[in-house]
C-alpha cells in the first residue's frame, strides 16, 4: 500500500513537473527563438500591418473570451519582432542606469504644495537636480510620483537590485509597467494618456498599458488591495465596491477568429503622442491663441527629427550631441546642421536641407551672433519683451491629463527664456525653476527633508486652508438650496472649491478685522444666524432651529478642529507639552449669542449662560467643558488672508513656526534664499548654493522667422532698456515673501549690465557711424580710382595727348 | 587656417624686409653668385644684426626709454592739426591691429565686450584719419609711370625700376586699398544686404584685409626708416 502510495505520489509529482515543464519550456524556447529574429529593415517604406496575437506576461496568448484574462505584455507581444531588451535600454527608459546623460534636460519635480516643496529630481547627473537616492526615493516612489509621464520600463520595471531596499514597494500587487510601446506607437484614437496616468495612480501598473491603449476595459484598483495580494489570487468575491481586484475585459469583436488583434501602429509616432508629455504652454494663454511649433505647422512630426533606431536612443538635436554619442550623422539633426549645413564647429561638413529645411536669409545679422548664440536664442520659446514668461510643462505641471478633477498644477513655477552660457560657450535659452524645500544642515551641505516628515513635524501649522475648508464643507450640509457657506476675512471671501480647497474672491472695499461665517445667496453674504436676543420671549424659534442644524453639521466632522489650536485662540506648537490638552477629543461646536451659549446635548439644543472670560466670543466656537475657543485660530485666519489670491502656499509666519518645530539645524529654501531662525527665533534670509535655481535648455516651440528675435533690427536686443538684456526675474518659490533672489538677464549670461547699456547706447549713433564709413569709403575709393586712372592714362599715353 | 597664414606671411615679410636691407646695405651681397653662399651670408648678417639688437641698448625696457623713442618720432614736428591726425591714426591703427590679431589668434570665440566696443570706435577713427591722409598725402606717394613701350626689356626685372621708394609707394597704396576693404567689410555686415554666407565672406575679407594692412604698414614703416637712414647717411657724408 505504501509502495503504491509512493508510486502514485511520484507519478503525480512527475505529471505536475511535466505539466509545469511543458508550460514553461515552450515559453522559454519561444523567447529564445524569437529573440534570435533579426530586426533588419528590408527597405520597404510602408508600415506593416500588425495583426498579431496578444500575449500576456507569461507569454501565453490572450483569449478574449476567457475568464479573468491577463493584461497584454509588450515584452511578449511586441518582443518577438522588436528585441525588448534593446528597446528597454532606450532614452525614455534608461535614466536609472544610463551613463550618457548628455545635455541637461528637464528634471522631474517632487512637488508637495502643502509643505511648500518643489525639489528637482533626476537619475541623470544634471546640475541642480537631486538624485532620487539622496532624497530616499526608491524606484517604487519614483514610479508612483512620476509614472504618469513615464512610458513604462525604467523605474516602473526595476531590475532586482533596485527593488531590494524598499519594503514599502508593492510590486507584487501592482505588477510592473513594462515598456509601453503603444504609448508612442499607437495611432488608434483610443490611446489615452489620461487613462495611463490614472491606472498608475491606482497602482494598476501591469494593466496600465492595456487600459491606456484601449485594448481592453480595465477596472479595479490595486492600491486598495492588501500588500499580500497577488494576481494569481484572482478576484475578491466578497468585495465588489471598494477593494475590487484589477481586471481587464477584452471585446471579442476587436479580435479575429484566430484571436489576433489588429494594432493601428504609427512609425514614426504621431506628434500627439509626444506632446502628451512634452507640451509647454505659457500660463494664461488661451488655446485659440496658441500656435504650434513652426516645424509641426509645416507638416513635420516630432519624430521626423527626433529619430531613433531600435535602440531608441532618441536624437535630441543639440549641438555637440554627435560628439557626445560618437555619431557624426547626428550633426544633420541640429538646427545648424539641417538649415545651414554646418557642424557644431561651424564648418560646412553637413548636408543641409533634410525634409526640405529652408536655408535662412539672416540678412544683416553680423557673424558674431552665430558664434556666440545658439539658434534657439532668436527662434525658440517665448519672446523676452515684457519680462520673462511663466510656462507650464506637461511633466512638471501635469498637463494633458483629463478627468473630473483638474490635474494640472501651478507648482513648479517655471520661467523662460533665461539666456545663459552653455557648456560650449554659447548663450542659449533655458527654463528655470527656483527650488523650495525643507532641509537640515549637515556640515556644509543641506540635506532635503521629505514632505511627509515635514508634515509630521509641522502638525497643524500648515493646515489653515484644510481647517477652513472642512468647516465650510461641514456647513454645506446645513445650507439651503442656493446657499453657499463662506468665510469672510479682511476684504476677501473664501468658499469651498471642487478640490476641497478654498477659492478667494474680493469682498467689499474695506478690510475688516477678524473673520465671520456667512451664507452666500444671490450674490449677498447673509449671516449664518441673524442677531437675536435669546432672552426675548418674542424671539423667532426658527433661528434656534437654524443654530441646531448648523451645530449638528459642525459636529459631523471633528477633524475640522485645529489640533494645534489652543482654546485661547493662540497656537500651540506640536511638540509643546501643552499640546495634548488641545486635542480635538471632547470638543464640541457651540454657538454664542449675547450671554447665551447654545450647544448640542444628545442631539438636542440646550442653552447655558456663556462663560465670562478674557476672550469674548460671538457666533460659532469650540468648547470643551467650560473652556471656549474660536472656530479658527488667529494663525489660520492670518495665513488664509495672506495667501488669498496668491499661488505661494507658505507664509513667513508658518515657516518660522515649522522651523521652530523642526529644530535648530532646520532650514527652508525658497526663491533663491535660505531661511533659518536666528538666535532670537526670527526668520532670516541669506544667499546659499543650495538655493540656486535649476536650469535646462529649451529648444521648442520654434517660432516662424518673422517672429524671431532681431526681426525688427538690432534694437530688438541692443538698446538701453531692451528686454533681452535688462529683464529682471524674481526668485519665486513656495514662500510668500519679499526676500527673494532678484536677477537680471545679463547676470544669467555672465555679462556686465553696464556694458550692455553702453553698447546699447552706441546703436543710437550707429547710423552716423554708417554714414561716416560710407563717406570715407567713397572718398578712398574715388582717390584710388582717380590715381589708378591717371596712371593708366600715363601708361597708355592717353593723358599725354593734347 | 587664419593663424597659419598670419604666421607664415609675417615670417615671409620678415625675410623679405631683412633681405632687402641685407641686399641694399651689404656690399658683399651682390658679389655672391652662388645662391647657397648668398643665403649663408644673409643668415650670418641676420644673426649679427639680432645679436647687435639684443646686446645693444633696449630703450623699450624702461618707460623713459620708450618715451624717448616716442619723442624722436617725426610726427611731433608736424603742424598741429596734422600732428593730432597722425597720432590718432597711429594709435587707432595700433589698437585695431593688436586687438584684432590677439582675438583672432588666441580667443576662439572672437572679440567681445569692451575690447569690441573700443575696436569699433577705433575703426571709425582709423577710417576718418585714413581718408584725410589719402586726400592730403596721396600726392606724396605717387609717381606717374612713363608711357608703356612694348619692349623685351619689360621681361628684365632690373629694368622695371623697382626701388625702395617705389616699394614704399606701393605699401602706401596697399594700405589704402586694404583700409578700404576693412571699411567695406565693417560697414556691409551692419546693413541689411548680406545673408549668412555673405556675412561669412565679409568676416573673412575683414580679417585678411586687416592682415594685409598690417603687413603693408610694417613694410611702409621699414622702408621709411631705411630711406631716412640712407638720407641721413648721405647728408652726414
Amino acid at each position: 500500500m505504501k509502495t503504491q502510495d509512493l508510486l502514485t505520489r511520484g507519478l503525480a509529482a512527475g505529471a505536475l513537473l511535466a505539466f509545469l515543464g511543458a508550460g514553461l519550456a515552450p515559453a522559454q524556447e519561444n523567447t529564445e527563438k524569437k529573440a534570435q529574429l533579426p530586426h533588419v529593415w528590408d527597405g520597404g517604406k510602408s508600415t506593416p500591418v500588425h495583426l498579431i496575437e496578444l500575449r500576456d506576461e507569461n507569454d501565453k496568448p490572450i483569449i478574449p473570451t476567457e475568464t479573468n484574462p491577463f493584461p497584454y505584455s509588450a515584452r511578449y507581444t511586441c518582443g518577438p519582432c522588436h528585441e525588448y531588451a534593446k528597446v528597454a535600454a532606450g532614452r525614455h527608459f534608461n535614466a536609472p542606469i544610463s551613463r550618457k546623460d548628455g545635455r541637461p534636460g528637464q528634471p522631474w519635480f517632487l512637488v508637495d504644495a502643502a509643505t511648500g516643496t518643489v525639489i528637482p529630481v533626476s537619475y541623470r547627473d544634471w546640475p541642480g537636480s537631486f538624485s532620487p537616492e539622496s532624497l530616499g526615493l526608491t524606484a517604487w516612489n519614483m514610479t508612483m510620483l512620476f509614472g504618469r509621464n513615464m512610458p513604462g520600463g525604467g523605474t516602473a520595471e526595476p531590475p532586482a537590485e533596485m527593488e531590494a531596499p524598499d519594503p514599502s514597494a508593492r510590486w507584487t500587487v501592482s505588477g510592473k509597467a513594462e515598456v509601453n510601446c503603444l504609448a508612442c506607437h499607437n495611432a488608434s484614437p483610443k490611446q489615452d494618456h489620461s487613462e495611463w496616468a490614472k491606472e498608475v495612480l491606482r497602482e494598476n501598473l501591469r494593466w496600465a498599458a492595456t487600459a491606456a491603449a484601449g485594448l481592453g476595459e480595465v477596472g479595479g484598483m490595486a492600491s486598495r488591495l492588501p500588500s499580500t495580494w497577488d494576481i494569481y489570487d484572482g478576484p475578491n468575491p466578497d468585495d465588489h465596491e471598494w477593494a475590487v481586484v484589477p481586471y481587464v475585459k477584452y471585446d471579442p469583436k476587436d479580435f479575429d477568429s484566430k484571436h489576433r488583434y489588429r494594432f493601428d501602429i504609427s512609425y514614426p509616432p504621431t506628434s500627439n503622442r509626444c506632446l502628451a508629455c512634452h507640451s509647454v504652454t505659457p500660463v494664461g494663454q488661451a488655446l485659440s491663441d496658441s500656435d504650434p511649433d513652426v516645424h509641426l505647422a509645416a507638416g513635420l512630426k516630432c519624430a521626423d527629427c527626433h529619430r531613433n533606431d531600435l535602440g531608441h536612443d532618441m536624437t535630441r538635436g543639440y549641438e555637440g550631441e554627435a560628439a557626445d554619442k560618437g555619431r557624426a550623422m547626428l550633426e544633420s539633426f541640429t538646427c545648424r546642421g539641417c538649415h545651414l549645413g554646418e557642424d557644431a564647429e561651424g564648418e560646412n561638413r553637413v548636408t543641409p536641407g533634410r525634409l526640405g529645411a529652408p536655408y535662412p536669409k539672416h540678412a544683416g545679422i553680423p557673424l558674431v551672433h552665430f558664434k556666440r548664440l545658439t539658434c534657439t536664442v532668436c527662434h525658440s520659446g517665448s519672446v523676452l519683451k515684457d519680462g520673462f514668461t511663466r510656462v507650464r510643462t506637461s511633466r512638471a505641471n501635469r498637463l494633458a491629463i483629463y478627468g473630473v478633477a483638474s490635474w494640472a498644477t501651478d507648482f513648479p513655477f517655471i520661467y523662460e527664456p533665461i539666456y545663459a552660457e552653455n557648456s560650449r560657450g554659447k548663450i542659449a535659452p533655458n527654463r528655470i525653476v527656483w527650488p523650495s524645500y525643507w532641509g537640515r544642515i549637515s556640515g556644509k551641505a543641506i540635506i532635503p527633508v521629505k514632505p511627509e516628515e515635514v508634515a509630521v513635524a509641522a502638525g497643524d501649522i500648515l493646515k489653515a486652508e484644510e481647517h477652513a475648508a472642512r468647516v465650510l464643507a461641514a456647513l454645506t450640509t446645513a445650507a439651503a438650496e442656493g446657499e453657499t457657506p463662506v468665510l469672510v476675512s479682511g476684504d476677501r471671501m473664501f468658499r469651498l472649491n471642487v478640490d476641497a480647497g478654498l477659492d478667494a474672491s474680493a469682498y467689499g472695499t474695506q478690510k475688516k478685522n477678524g473673520w465671520s461665517l456667512g451664507m452666500l445667496k444671490d450674490g449677498a453674504v447673509l449671516p449664518m444666524v441673524p442677531d437675536f436676543d435669546p432672552d426675548s420671549p418674542d424671539r423667532d424659534p426658527g433661528l434656534e432651529t437654524r443654530v441646531q442644524e448648523l451645530l449638528t453639521a459642525l459636529s459631523a466632522d471633528p477633524a475640522a478642529v485645529s489640533t494645534a489650536l489652543a482654546l485661547d485662540g493662540t497656537l500651540a506648537a506640536p511638540d509643546d507639552p501643552a499640546a495634548p490638552a488641545v486635542k480635538p477629543d471632547g470638543r464640541t461646536p457651540v454657538f454664542i449669542m449675547k450671554k447665551t451659549l447654545y450647544r448640542l446635548s444628545a442631539g438636542y439644543l440646550e442653552t447655558v449662560p456663556a462663560p465670562e472670560g478674557k476672550a469674548i466670543l460671538k457666533g460659532f466656537a469650540w468648547a470643551r467643558g467650560d473652556e471656549l475657543g474660536p472656530l479658527f485660530s488667529d494663525l489660520d485666519i492670518r495665513t488664509i488672508s495672506q495667501k488669498a489670491g496668491r499661488e505661494q502656499t507658505l507664509t513667513e509666519e508658518q515657516v518660522t513656526l515649522v522651523l521652530g518645530a523642526m529644530g535648530k539645524s532646520a532650514v527652508y529654501i525658497s526663491g533663491g534664499r535660505l531661511f533659518r531662525l536666528n538666535g532670537k527665533g526670527r526668520l532670516t534670509a541669506e544667499r546659499s548654493e543650495a538655493a540656486k535655481p535649476v536650469m535646462w535648455p529649451l529648444a521648442h516651440d520654434v517660432r516662424p522667422a518673422q517672429q524671431s528675435l532681431g526681426r525688427n533690427g538690432c534694437s530688438d536686443c541692443h538698446s538701453v532698456n531692451s528686454g533681452f538684456f535688462f529683464s529682471k526675474l524674481d526668485g519665486r518659490g513656495a514662500l510668500l515673501t519679499k526676500k527673494t533672489e532678484k536677477r537680471s538677464s545679463t547676470s544669467f549670461m555672465g555679462m556686465s549690465g553696464l556694458f550692455q547699456r553702453l553698447f546699447g547706447l552706441t546703436f543710437l549713433v550707429r547710423p552716423i557711424l554708417k554714414i561716416v564709413l560710407i563717406f570715407c569709403g567713397l572718398v578712398i575709393a574715388a582717390m584710388f580710382l582717380y590715381a589708378g586712372f591717371r596712371a593708366l592714362g600715363r601708361i597708355s599715353g592717353l593723358s599725354d595727348r593734347k | 587656417m587664419y593663424t597659419a597664414i598670419t604666421v607664415l606671411s609675417a615670417l615671409l615679410l620678415f625675410v623679405l624686409l631683412t633681405f632687402h636691407r641685407f641686399w641694399a646695405t651689404n656690399e658683399q651681397a651682390g658679389k655672391n653668385l652662388v645662391i647657397t653662399s648668398l643665403l649663408g651670408t644673409y643668415a650670418r648678417w641676420v644673426k649679427t644684426g639680432a645679436n647687435r639688437i639684443c646686446g645693444g641698448k633696449k630703450p623699450w625696457k624702461s618707460p623713459e626709454g620708450c618715451l624717448a623713442v616716442i619723442r624722436k618720432m617725426p610726427v611731433w614736428g608736424f603742424p598741429v592739426f596734422e600732428k593730432w591726425l597722425f597720432l590718432l591714426f597711429y594709435l587707432s591703427f595700433l589698437y585695431l591691429a593688436a586687438s584684432g590679431l590677439f582675438f583672432a589668434l588666441f580667443i576662439p570665440r572672437g572679440m567681445s565686450g569692451y575690447p569690441l566696443l573700443l575696436h569699433v570706435a577705433a575703426g571709425a577713427a582709423f577710417a576718418i584719419c585714413l581718408t584725410v591722409i589719402v586726400i592730403t598725402r596721396a600726392k606724396d606717394y605717387i609717381e606717374m609711370p612713363k608711357p608703356l613701350v612694348l619692349d623685351i626689356s619689360l621681361l628684365d626685372p632690373r629694368r622695371l625700376g623697382i626701388t625702395t621708394i617705389r616699394g614704399q609707394y606701393a605699401a602706401f597704396w596697399v594700405l589704402v586699398v586694404a583700409g578700404f576693404f576693412l571699411l567695406l567689410s565693417a560697414l556691409l555686415p551692419m546693413m541689411p544686404f548680406l545673408r549668412y554666407d555673405g556675412q561669412k565672406l565679409f568676416f573673412g575679407v575683414h580679417r585678411y584685409s586687416a592682415l594685409v594692412s598690417i603687413l603693408a604698414a610694417v613694410t611702409f614703416a621699414d622702408f621709411e626708416f631705411y630711406i631716412k637712414k640712407k638720407i641721413g647717411a648721405r647728408s652726414g657724408s
